[in-house]
């Protein structure tokens, strides 16, 4: 297996006046669950189906387990499993018969794991596939992804459609899938199904990566809300010298907020000559920093 | 090799196969066993006999009621063509950019398959879908001699063989037209145009002087045009269309190649 399964270095795509991704630099590890979060709109399919030898790059390069993903398709997608985005499948043909034929082109002999993810997702597979709900299909799609146990899953918003208890159990799923050192790489915009399940992460804003980092180490960063209250006047000017606050605001009289990001000590020992009646702190907030990243116009690298 | 993505599209369109298939066997039979009843008509056979232009729409040469000429102004000229283009044409412009409209195309591409081999499975699915209404087609108007309508063996297989073959590059040119403009509408619109104007150019060469000039790049003319039911196409028809589908083959593997599939 190679070392780094997916590898991509200043990959871009664009579509005439229509933006696509710009120098987008990928790694991701073996036995990783990656995270591609990002707004609709912002590249996370274009950037997957590059990746899957779907659409060609226009400059930049990808390795997808060693290999160039549109030179070596026919090997990318042997070992890979692949779930896109708007899964669309032969409308008349039942679940089973797509899943028969699928497997057929991929050589494989025995059904039983299929059996085992059909019974363990409850996806409908002897009814055509047009009279199916898109959870349903989302269910027979996974089926797809995962039935030929791939070194590495692709998967462009797996959760959509899936009720709490499916989505549960896809998490589960992607534990055994790394436990047994096989990788993930999944996109989605749901922030927090996302910091439940993956190892690490990249943000994608505009098709511009705006973070990579692990969840944790994004969570080091997020920015923490303290409340003071305060019983008298205050000069809080202080407060705002030390170098982890980022923000303070009144929220009313005798009410102070700060945004802090940093370490706590400093902010600490500037708060205690102001004497506050009381003090509230709160966790960091990984929503509002997704939300600042989304919103942000400042690229960075974490 | 299991030609999997071949039969996924063939069991999708089985019906329509049949349906074809059955409505033309049973359009040829009638036409077979109509023939004892009008092969004395001289008023029917004097309709072309006598008249070029008329002769030239209906893609007669010399007597409607002689069995080339009847078979060929009911059948071969212009219905059996135009059943399997139908087919063709339809497959043609569906198989990439229709499946690439509505998503399955994506999934299929992501299959341990190259693009080439796909094209391949998808060219195959275009001569099989026509094959089954080509070859009943055929087998009826066979049995016409039973029926005082006989003609040679040879060159009804031959002529038959040549509709298909040309029914196959015009649905190449639906396909090819469809990954140019990724668009099931405008490769069927496009492709069932120069059909048409094939056909057309084919079928007025012998009255219309420009047509005459222009007929060698008529696929109807190599397949129907000349009087195939006779004699069977000639080696430069049969040249024309099998290298016609080669060249198109081989384009639309290029083509798709370069495609960037959602």
């Amino acid at each position: 297996m190679a070392s780094t399964v997916i590898q991509t270095h200043a990959l871009t795509r664009s579509f005439g006046p229509r933006r696509g991704i710009v120098d987008v630099d990928l790694a991701v590890e073996p036995g990783q669950i990656f995270g591609f979060l990002g707004p609709n709109g912002a590249g996370k399919s274009t950037t997957i189906r590059i990746l899957m030898g779907l659409y060609h790059a226009s400059s930049g390069s990808a390795r997808v387990l060693g290999l160039d993903p549109f030179a070596d398709a026919v090997e990318v997608h042997r070992r890979t499993g692949y779930l896109p985005g708007e899964l669309a499948v032969y409308p008349r043909l039942t679940g089973r018969q797509v899943l028969d034929r699928f497997a057929s082109v991929r050589g494989l002999r025995g059904t039983r794991y299929r059996d085992q993810l059909v019974e363990r997702f409850g996806a409908e597979v002897d009814r055509p596939t047009q009279t199916l709900s898109k959870g349903n299909k989302q269910k027979l799609g996974l089926v797809l992804a995962f039935m030929h146990r791939p070194e590495l899953l692709v998967l462009d918003e797996p959760t959509s459609g899936l009720d709490p208890l499916l989505q549960l159990e896809f998490a589960t799923l992607l534990q055994e899938t790394t436990a047994a050192g096989r990788t993930v790489f999944l996109s989605s915009h749901d922030l927090d199904e996302v910091q439940r399940v993956v190892h690490r992460l990249a943000i994608i804003r505009e098709g511009r990566i705006v973070v990579t980092d692990t969840v944790e180490g994004l969570r080091r960063h997020a920015p923490r809300t303290v409340e003071l209250t305060f019983d008298h006047d205050v000069d809080a000017s202080a407060l705002d010298r030390v170098d982890a606050v980022q923000a303070s605001a009144w929220t009313d009289p005798g009410h102070l907020r700060l945004t802090v990001a940093g370490p706590m000590a400093p902010v600490l020992r500037a708060i205690a000559p102001l004497d506050p009646v009381d003090l509230f702190a709160r966790p960091a907030d990984l929503d509002e920093l997704f939300l600042g990243y989304y919103r942000s116009t400042d690229l960075q690298e974490a | 090799m299991h030609a999997d993505i071949a039969r996924i599209d063939l069991r999708l369109r089985r019906r329509s196969i049949l349906w074809f298939a059955g409505g033309l066997a049973f359009y040829a039979f009638i036409l077979v066993a109509m023939y004892p009843s009008v092969r004395s008509d001289s008023s029917l056979g004097d309709l072309t006999a006598n008249n070029p232009t008329v002769g030239a729409l209906l893609g007669v040469n010399g007597s409607l009621t002689s069995p080339t000429g009847w078979v060929n102004g009911n059948l071969y000229a212009n219905f059996l063509p135009l059943m399997i283009l139908l087919l063709t044409i339809g497959y043609g412009a569906s198989c990439i950019a229709g499946q690439s409209e509505d998503g399955t195309l994506g999934l299929v591409a992501a299959l341990p398959v190259s693009r080439r081999r796909l094209v391949l499975e998808k060219s195959a699915v275009l001569a099989l879908i026509a094959l089954p209404v080509a070859v009943v087609t055929m087998a009826f108007i066979l049995l016409g001699r039973h029926y005082d309508l006989t003609l040679p063996t040879s060159a009804v297989v031959g002529t038959t063989v040549a509709v298909l073959v040309m029914g196959v590059d015009f649905g190449l040119v639906a396909l090819i037209i469809g990954v140019l403009t990724g668009s099931r509408g405008m490769a069927l619109g496009l492709a069932s145009g120069l059909a048409a104007a094939s056909y057309l150019v084919s079928s007025l060469a012998p009255v219309i002087g420009w047509a005459r000039t222009v007929r060698p790049a008529s696929l109807f003319y190599w397949a129907v045009g000349s009087d195939q039911l006779t004699a069977g196409p000639s080696s430069t028809a049969w040249a024309v269309l099998l290298i016609s589908a080669l060249v198109l083959n081989g384009l639309a593997v290029v083509l798709v190649q370069r495609l960037d599939i959602r």
